[in-house]
Parts: C-alpha cells; structure tokens; sequence
C-alpha cells in the first residue's frame, strides 16, 4: 500500500524520536553531598534584596543569605522572639521610646568579590550596617514593600526619606537622629512613640542586614546577589527554575536550640540539640508553579517535603484522616497546623449601598454558608472564622461565636427584608471583583451561588491580580475576597486591617471607619501584651463583627508531608531561615 | 448584459451545490454544523438545557445513566455537565457567528476598494493589514481583551479585528484580478459608478471567497475562544469549553476526566465538521483546484 | 539583489512604526498601573505619586511614545515590573532554553506532517485520507493538557522513562528534560500542520507538470518526492519561516508544567501580573521578527523558484 520511499520517510521520523528519548536516558548526573535538602517553590522569585522580600518565597529565599538582629525561636509555641545577631534582646527605656541594641562581635559576611577592600573576603559586622540596611529600607529610589514597617516610628526616617525623595538621591552619609551608632557593636534607636509590635520589625526580612559593599558593587543587578552573614551562600540563582545554596564556610557559631514545647522532645526535634548550624551541607530549590509536577516529583522521592495540593488531598488523605496506606508504608510523615491567617470578603465601606447599609451586609454574611465552602475548598481542612483573630495569637476568644457567621437562608432574607429588600426587590446587582484564575473563578461561582439563594444578583468583574489590587485601592467595586496572613504574631496585625487611618491604599481595604474602634486601636498600640490589652482587643473584635465591613471566611491549615529521612521539620510561620535545622539522614534515603 | 453576470453567478453557486451533494462526508458535516447552529439557537431560547446552573447530584459525581442530567457527570458544585457542554456550544457557536458578522464586511469593504481603487487607497490599507498581521495574532488578541476589559464582548471583537485581514487580503487579490476583466470594462461604459462596480458586477463574483473564508473563521474563532478562556482571557460566569477545559486543570489530578471530556468532544466535532465543510466547499466553488 | 534586501528593509520602516503605534496605544493608554502591586499591600498614597513619578508615568503621552520608540531602537525595554529585572537580560536569558524545547520539536514536527501531507495529498479522498483527517482534528481538540498530564503521570512517574520537571543548563542533562516536552510538542502540533500542508501539496499535484510527469511514467515515488515536493517547497518555506518567529515564544504550557525558564513562560507570567512592560516587549519582538522572517522567504522564494522575479 505503501510506497518504500513513504516507508523510509516515515521510519526515519520515528527514528528520530526514538533517539530523542534514548539521548533523554544518558545524563551526566553531578553528585550532590548525600545530605541534601531538595525542596519546591511554588512561584517564581522577585530577587534576592530583602528590601523587597514582600512575598513569602522571596523572604524564604533571602532569609538563608541575610539575617536580622532578632529570630523566632525555632520549636517554641507560642512564637517568642530570640536574639540572633544582636548579642541579646534590645534594651527598652522606661518611657518604651529608646531601643539599645548591642551587637554579636566577630560576625563576618560572607566572602564576596564586592569586598574589594580585602580581596574579597567578607568583613567583620558592626551596627553601621544596621543604619545602612534601614535608611535603604526608606530609600525611595530602592520602592520598598517593607518600608511600612519603620515608616513613622522611627525619630528622623521619615525626615531622611523626604529629603531622598526631593533631592532624587539618597545621602546615606547624612545622619538621621533616632539611629545612632554608641560604638562599634552598640546601636541607639529613638522612635516617636511607644510601640509594642517594633521589635517583631527586627525579626522580618525587610529589616535584615545588607553591607553597603553589596548594593554600591551590583547597583540594580543586587537583586540578583545575596551577600549577607547568613548560614547559606548562593551557589546558583535562576528566578524562573532552581535555586542551589551551599553551607556558608564563615558562618558564626550557632546552635540547634536545645529547648521547645513539650511534645518535640518525644517527637525527636531534640536529638539534634546544641550541634551547630547549618546541619545541611546544600539547599536545592526547584521552582515548579504547577502543582502536579510538584506533587508527582514528591512521589518520586526528588523532594523531601511537600504541602498537599488541595486536588491531590483525597488521594493523600483517606477518609478516616490518615495519610493513605500506599504513603504511610513509605514512610512519609504527615503534620497538620494552624496557619495564622484569615480570609474574608469585604464590603466596600465608602460605598453609597452596601457601606451604608449595616442589616444588608449583615444579611449577606448570614447567607454565606462557610462550612460547605471548607468542604469543598479546602477538603474540610479549615477552620470558619468568627472573627479577624486566628487561633495561636492572644485575643482570639475558642468561645466566641459570631451571630452573623451562623449559616441560615431564613434570617438572611428576614434581615434582607428590614434591610429594605424583600426577597432581594429593589437591590441591584452587587458587583463583585474577583481575579482570574481557576481556583477565584470557582469560588465566586460558589459565592454567587450563595448570593443568588436569598435573592440577591452579583455582577462579576474578573481582573489580574495587579488590576484587582487597583481597583480595591481606588474603592471601586462592592465586593472582593481576601486573605492576610500574619507579619508577626500580635493581633495588632490583623486588627489594623479596620483602623481607619489605614484606609485605601492602606492595608484597610474595605475602608471601614468607626471612631470608637479607632480610639480603643490608638489605645492598645501603647501598651505591652497584657490582660487588659487582651480585653481591649476583645472588644474591638466585637464592634467590627457587629459592623460587618467582612463577611469572615476561614483560617487554614497548614499540610505538610516529610520522608522519614528529612529531620528536624516543624511547621512555623515566621521562621523563613527554618532550613538551616534541617537534616537529611543519608542512611534512611537510600 | 447584467442577466448574463447573474446566470454565471447562478451556475456557480448550483453547480458546487450539486459537487457538494455528491459529498457524503461534506453533508455529513454539513448536517452536523446545522445541528450545532439549532442547538445553540435552542440553547439561547432556553428549550435545552437549562437552568445550568441547577444542582442535579453530588459534587464531582461520575458519569451515569440513570437522569439525561447526569450522562456528563457533575461539575464541583453538583451541575450536569451535560448541560454547560450544552450550553458551551451557544457561546461557542455566538463566536463564530458574531465575530464573522464584524469581520466579513470589514474585511470585504477594505479588501475591495483597494483592489479596486488601487493607487495609494491600496498602499493605506496593505500597510495597515500588513501592521496588524505582523503582531502575533495571540499577543494581539490578549492586548485587545485587556483593553476592552474581560468578557465576551471583548472576545468577539478581538476575533474580528484579528480575522479580517485574511479575508481583506483574498478579496484584494480578486478584485485586482477582477477589475480589468471584459464585463467590469463593460460596465463602466454604460457608467454604471465605483459602488454599482464594486458591490453589485465585481463582488457577486468573488463572493464564494467568503464563504471558503467563513468556515475556516468559524473554526478558528471556536479554537481561540477556548484558549482566551483558559488563560483566564475569556468568558466569564458562563459555562464555556475553554473554561471547563480550564477547570479539568484541577480535577484531572483527581481522577475527573468528564468536564475534560465533554468539552473535548463536543469540540472535537464541530472542528472536523467545519474542516470538512470547509474543505469541500473550497473544492466546490474554487474552479482553480479540480 | 543587495538593493532588493535594502528596499525591502526600506518599506518595512512604515509597518514598523504602524506596530509600534498599535502597541502602544494598546498598553499604554489601557495597560493598569503597576505601582500598587510593586509597593506591596501595606502601600501609601504618597508612595504610590513618587513611585509613578520613577517610572514616568505622569508624562504626556507623545513624551513616552517616544521614549518607547527608543526602546525599540536602542533594543532596551526597560525593567519587568513584576520581577525588576532588565527585560533584554530576561528575553536574553529565555531564548535558550525556550530554543532548546522549539527547534528539536519544529524539525519532527515539519518532516513528519510534510511526509504525512505528502501521503494524504497522494491519497486524497480516500480511506487513508479521511482518516487523517479525523486524526489529525482529534488531535487539535483535546487540550494539551491532557497530553501534558498524562505524560507526566505515566512515562515519567509510573515508568521512570524521563524526568518529571526540571532544567539543567549543562548540556547532556539538559535535553534529557526537554525530551518528554519536544514529544509532547511534536504530537500536539501534527494535526494543524499536517492539514495545512496537504492543502498545500494538493494544488501541486493537479499541476499539469505532475501529469506530463507521470505520462513520462516515471515512478509514483519519483513523481512525488522530485516533482511535487520541490514545487511545494514555495509554501512550505512560507508557513516554515512564517512559524520559526513564533518558536521563541515556546510553549505556555509546557514550559510551565515541565519547569522550562523559557520565553513562554515569561509571556505567560506577564499575562498573569499584567507585566506590561514584558508583554509590550514580547509583542514588538515578535512582530519585528515576523517581518524580518518575512523578508527572509521572499528572499528564499527566488532562489527555490525561479519563476518568481525580483522586482
């Protein structure tokens, strides 16, 4: 049938693919150390500076470069602060104004060839470097997302930043008063006002340590480098694929904590106590946005650890809870914790309808049915929110219940009804912004949906999500969804979300403003972690609950899978150098 | 004179109408097409499936015999796949339709008066179709979809600004190929003007193009209806293949290949039937190919 | 010919600045504003002025459009917004691996639908032809994520014969990664240009030189292979050239389910930041080598046939 030539056309092509997948069998495999971390990021990184570690794979990433003067202890619950390169925790004057912070001596950066002063081997650390670090925080020039952080409470950074701004260039000679060097290793920091939550500022990535070498050799290229004290040094830095670290030979003298909660001891997070750190010799990151890519590479044993993809739960998790047997007899560990995070939907507060109009949103909240949500969402591996506290942080209150947060379609049209709607008459669609992808498609679905069982229509605007960010800083729109997840572990972060002088662009986005919530807010910043603040925060909660600028969504939770051979895995939330404990014992992984 | 243009134009039409006839797999797909078109209409007049969006079973239920909701299986919220396939094919169908309805009458408009006119009418136009085919049609689409915002409007004109140039570039062609011909010359003796030339002697002539052109738009426009929708680009708040394609992204990983599946082969279908269709009546009515 | 190429390149000036104008009243008078998801969610309004001020956005609009034409010039797009950095440097770093998946994968993909068209064209009407047909059609709609994730779960976590998602810039390791994607690539694209390409040959084998030929009696092979294929070679090399531009742009979707740090899933990330900037870039890259791979086949078409004349 046939002609020969065809035959031997056709042959030869599928030859030629033969071949391709013969020449796919030879690699050159490069060995790596036999106690290897090989972990996954789930997005593409933004660079390395930790000025700009806004999101959390960024932050991770530079967390193994750089370090702060302070850290989360490792294993202890509830999170508390430890030194790390501060020499012990800063000093606090009675008024709460002035910080003295006195720095370890004889950290040294790593080697890098931007220290041309010694050929190339890194200097010693001193508190300059801190004034250096945040005046770059403050730069203009630099569009920080982390300069909130010390923006207005630091005496002069403001003043500096102006200046920076007007003269288009930023004098890091000029010296700004609330941060003054005392000597070498001693730093002096005077803020305008009292402040409980600043010294969780010196524990996050932004406010990490930079040596001026860095930024004047690379210039914009920086982001790309990471010259820090830390425990790792950059081996290989590919933003779109993989990312290498190896064990920073001149890494100071830190230990494994020799102290946690109770339960670690028996779960073997003590075994390791008092050797020193990093306890891996090299961190490989692959970065894979798909999540089965990601999943099935976990399966092969390519990856020591992984989150359950929400698609993959029900082949992860069988009904009875359990990791399925297939993965159990591997076995691989399975740890499940709160996650300090909440999500929401909010109203527009500036808005003539909805923002005015308290029994209407009060009516939307009831019909939103949460729990089937979780079910559906989240494999019922969520917790429905009564109110912005999660669980794990002072002020959240088990007993609470939110009266508006109880599922029930009856009293959500009887208060549809006083709201001036019956049955949803007279309202006009609601417009409600969501974004694009897959996962935000189906669940406005869900909540229209929802809405459309008590009467009341949605008009969906579907935006990317810088266009959505841009329209819910403008005010428009009715309705969008969110989540915000924990800076630091203080209900301050989340019950700012409401303070009225945060309001849009600010981290306020539904733009609620209630004066009296506004004063108790101003009245608790003042004061340190203490019943009466807990109270305060209490009773907050319940004027905005009340309110209804949010329908509360859920605080998730937090899956992770470990092979046996990866040691010393705790979940933490804040902890973004946490891999410097780990350990992969070569014996198990065979 | 003019009976005569028209018995020509007749014989055209009639004789590829009886070539097609002598196609089993053209009328095939013809009937197909049909079929597809009265689902659509039947779709939007809500006789079939609808309301869609009614809950008919558990979520992600497996295909089942047991209720016609059901033959599809259920989507993540419990709704009959059957039904958005279904409904799938409306907007999939309005697609095609609308953006040919934009684009035919551009395309043939500017296409004729540059070939016709020629000059530097003919150099404005060629430039700007050579401009916009120049951008990949893909970058252009998705530019056109931010510009206009999100939606189904914005689809069916990102289709047609994409979808004209081709049929503008045929008709040129023709239209030069055309205007030297005996019985335009004959026209213009007996002073008929440039719009009785162009619209009523030159196009009737040229007009099988346009349906050639059609088919092969309808396709095209289905296709890139399902990847807007899949990027996120597309339809929203209506159940369209592309955004149940889409959607089999995060449920394939869990074993539920129905969405997948019917929205592939409800595809499948009216691709080939309009490949076919298109096929044939290229052979029908272009007397080039024999 | 010199002076054919150079007034070529002359009238692609116009089109030039026509693609230019297109896109940047595309993205610049619709595109959103970047400087609310650089900043971060804790942004503040003053912030947000003096970051549009960096970036220029508070220009007359004549001012940027010429600021983007020198962008065009000097071959300098600026920096991403979403990733900060300089865009060449990104589209630099893309073209490599995006090139690694596309040629190996266009090469297969144009010698076995030219053979295959060459088949059906040979057979039109036929069993063989219809079947293709089908084929060819099935192919086309089921979404190549279908392929993609099967060929991820199957040939390379159940068999183990590739691996699952990664890249190595070292070069043996390297296409051990790209081989399952290129696979993929070649099956995924066989149905549009087997289609296309028997269309093609079709209208060369009803050429009367093709029935002299076989009135000769010469050999059906002989007939098909010298004749056909060497006259086909005309819009062969169009829909070649006219798809070699469009390689660099690799694939959305492999690249992003195999882990490829190509140009596709650059464009891809754009889309989804509204990375402007890159996606303005893309596109003028894209249009420019459109144009100049237009030039080439014209440039081609003399020499394969003759009877088309520089003029």
């Amino acid at each position: 049938m046939l002609t020969p030539m065809f035959q031997k056309l056709i042959t030869t092509g599928v030859a030629c693919l033969v071949l391709v997948s013969l020449v796919a069998g030879c690699t050159s495999k490069k060995k790596d150390p036999p106690n290897t971390v090989h972990l996954s990021i789930s997005a593409k990184l933004k660079g390395l500076d930790p000025v700009n570690a806004d999101d959390m794979y960024s932050g991770i990433q530079s967390s193994h470069a750089y370090e702060g003067l302070l850290q989360y202890h490792y294993l202890k619950r509830p999170y508390v602060l430890t030194p790390n390169l501060a020499e012990s925790m800063p000093e606090v004057s009675a008024d709460g104004k002035t910080l003295t912070i006195k720095i370890k001596k004889g950290v040294l950066f790593q080697d890098d060839p931007c220290f041309k002063a010694t050929g190339g081997k890194g200097r010693e650390f001193e508190a300059s470097d801190i004034v250096y670090s945040w005046k770059r925080l403050a730069d203009p020039k630099l569009t920080s997302s982390g300069w909130w952080v010390f923006d207005g409470k630091i005496v002069g950074l403001n003043e500096w930043h102006d200046e920076s701004a007007k003269a288009g260039t930023s004098d890091y000679a000029k010296p700004v008063e609330g941060l003054k060097i005392l000597d070498r290793y001693t730093l002096q920091v005077k803020l305008t006002q009292r402040s409980a939550q600043i010294l969780y500022a010196l524990a996050m990535p932004f406010t990490f340590v930079v040596p001026h070498e860095g930024p004047e050799m690379y210039g914009q290229e920086y982001i790309n480098h990471a010259v820090g004290t830390g425990a790792f040094k950059l081996q290989e830095y590919d933003p779109n694929s993989k990312v290498v670290w190896v064990r920073n030979p001149t890494y100071r003298k830190e230990l494994f904590p020799s102290e946690g909660e109770a339960k670690d001891k028996e779960s073997g997070l003590l075994e390791d106590a008092g050797k020193p750190l990093p306890l891996t010799d090299k961190l490989v990151y692959q970065i894979l946005v798909e999540s089965q890519p990601a999943w099935l590479s976990f399966l092969a044993g390519k990856l020591d650890l992984s989150p359950i993809p929400k698609d993959n739960y029900s082949q992860a998790i069988g009904s009875n809870k359990q990791l399925n047997p297939e993965l159990a007899a591997k076995g691989i560990k399975f740890a499940k914790e709160p996650q300090l995070d909440i999500t929401h939907t909010s109203f527009n507060m500036t808005d003539p309808l909805v923002g005015k109009n308290k029994l209407l949103r009060q009516a939307l909240s009831i019909g939103y049915d949460d729990v089937q949500y979780i079910e559906t969402f989240y494999n019922g591996q969520a917790l429905a929110a009564q109110g912005p506290i999660p669980p794990g942080i002072t002020g959240y209150d088990l007993a609470f219940k939110n009266s508006y947060r109880v599922y029930d379609v009856a009293k959500a049209k009887d208060l549809l009804a006083k709201a001036g709607f019956p049955e949803g008459k007279g309202l006009p669609p609601l417009e409600y912004i969501t974004l694009a992808d897959s996962t935000s498609r189906q669940s406005t679905e869900y909540m229209q949906k929802m809405m459309s069982a008590i009467g009341v229509q949605l008009k969906v605007s579907t935006y990317s999500w810088p266009e959505f960010q841009a329209s819910v800083k403008n005010k428009k729109g009715q309705m969008w969804s969110f989540a915000w997840g924990a800076d630091y572990p203080d209900a301050e972060n989340f019950l700012q979300l409401f303070y009225g002088k945060n309001g849009s662009p600010g981290p306020n986005d539904s733009n609620y403003l209630n004066p009296e919530f506004d004063k108790l807010y101003e009245k608790a910043l003042l004061l340190q972690d203490s019943p009466e603040r807990t109270a305060i925060y209490q009773q907050m909660v319940k004027i905005v609950v009340e309110d209804c600028p949010w329908i509360f969504g859920s605080h998730r939770l937090n899956m992770a899978l470990t092979y046996p051979w990866l040691k010393n895995f705790k979940y933490h939330e804040f902890d973004h150098a946490k891999a410097k404990y780990y350990r992969v014992d070569p014996l198990l992984k065979k | 004179m003019s009976t005569a243009i028209a018995a020509k134009g007749k014989s055209l039409w009639s004789d590829a109408w009886i070539r097609l006839k002598r196609d089993r797999y053209a009328m095939l797909s013809l009937a197909i097409v049909i079929f597809y078109s009265i689902l659509a209409i039947a779709t939007k007049l809500e006789w079939v499936a609808s309301p869609w969006d009614r809950v008919v079973g558990g979520a992600y239920a497996p295909p089942s015999f047991d209720k016609i909701e059901l033959w599809g299986g259920t989507d993540i919220f419990g709704r009959s796949v059957l039904y958005k396939v279904i409904q799938g094919t409306r907007i999939a169908m309005s697609v095609g339709l609308v953006s040919s309805l934009i684009s035919v009458p551009i395309g043939v408009t500017f296409g004729a008066i540059a070939g016709y006119f020629g000059g530097w009418v003919d150099d404005v136009v060629v430039w700007f179709y050579t401009t916009l085919s120049s951008i990949p049609s893909f970058m252009l689409l998705i530019a056109i979809t931010y510009a206009l915002g999100k939606g189904l409007t914005s689809i069916y004109i990102a289709l047609s600004v994409v979808a004209w140039v081709g049929l503008a570039r045929v008709i040129r062609g023709e239209f030069i190929k055309h205007k030297t011909r005996d019985y335009v010359v004959a026209a213009e003796s007996l002073g008929a003007s440039h719009f009785s030339k162009i619209f009523k002697h030159i196009f009737p002539n040229v007009s099988h193009f346009v349906i050639i052109n059609l088919s092969m738009q309808f396709m095209s426009a289905i296709k890139a209806e399902v990847i807007l929708s899949f990027l996120g680009l597309g339809v929203q708040g209506q159940p369209s293949w592309g955004v149940m394609i889409d959607d089999a992204k995060l449920e394939l990983a869990r074993g539920v290949w129905w969405q997948l599946a019917g929205a592939t082969i409800a595809m499948f279908f009216v691709v080939l039937a309009f490949n076919i269709l298109g096929d044939a009546l290229r052979d029908a009515l272009d007397p080039k190919i024999k | 010919m010199f002076v054919y190429i150079a007034r070529r390149l002359l009238h692609a000036i116009p089109t030039i600045f026509g693609i230019a104008l297109i896109i940047f009243v595309l993205f610049n008078l619709v595109g959103g504003d970047p400087t609310l998801q650089m900043l971060g969610k804790h942004a503040n309004a003053k912030q947000i002025t003096e970051l549009r001020h960096e970036y220029g956005f508070d220009q007359p609009m004549y001012v940027q459009f010429f600021e983007y034409l020198k962008q065009i010039l000097t071959f300098d797009f600026g920096r991403s917004y979403a990733t900060k950095q300089p865009i060449t440097q990104m589209i630099m770093n893309g073209i490599g691996p995006s090139l690694t998946l596309a040629i190996p994968a266009f090469f297969f993909t144009t010698v076995l639908s030219v053979s295959i068209g060459l088949l059906v064209a040979y057979y039109r009407g036929r069993w063989i032809d219809r079947l293709m047909v089908i084929m060819c059609v099935f192919g086309m709609s089921l979404s190549s994520l279908a392929y993609i994730l099967f060929g991820q779960y199957f040939l390379a976590y159940k068999l183990g014969w590739f691996p699952i998602a990664g890249f190595e810039t070292e070069w043996p390791d390297r296409f051990a990664y790209v081989a399952m994607p290129i696979i993929i690539w070649v099956v995924l694209s066989l149905g549009h240009d087997v289609r296309f390409y028997r269309t093609a040959l079709l209208e060369e084998i009803n050429q009367d030189y093709v029935r002299t030929a076989r009135a000769k009696g010469l050999g059906e092979s002989k007939v098909l292979f010298v004749h056909v294929l060497k006259n086909g070679m005309v819009p062969i090399l169009t829909n070649v050239v006219i798809e070699i531009p469009m390689l660099i742009l690799g694939s959305f979707l492999l690249e992003g389910f195999f882990g490829i740090p190509g140009l596709g899933g650059m464009t891809l990330d754009a889309i989804h930041n509204s990375d402007f900037p890159v996606i303005k870039a893309m596109t003028t890259v894209e249009a420019l080598l459109y144009i100049f791979g237009n030039l080439a086949t014209d440039v081609l078409y003399s020499l394969v046939d003759p009877r088309v004349s520089l003029k």
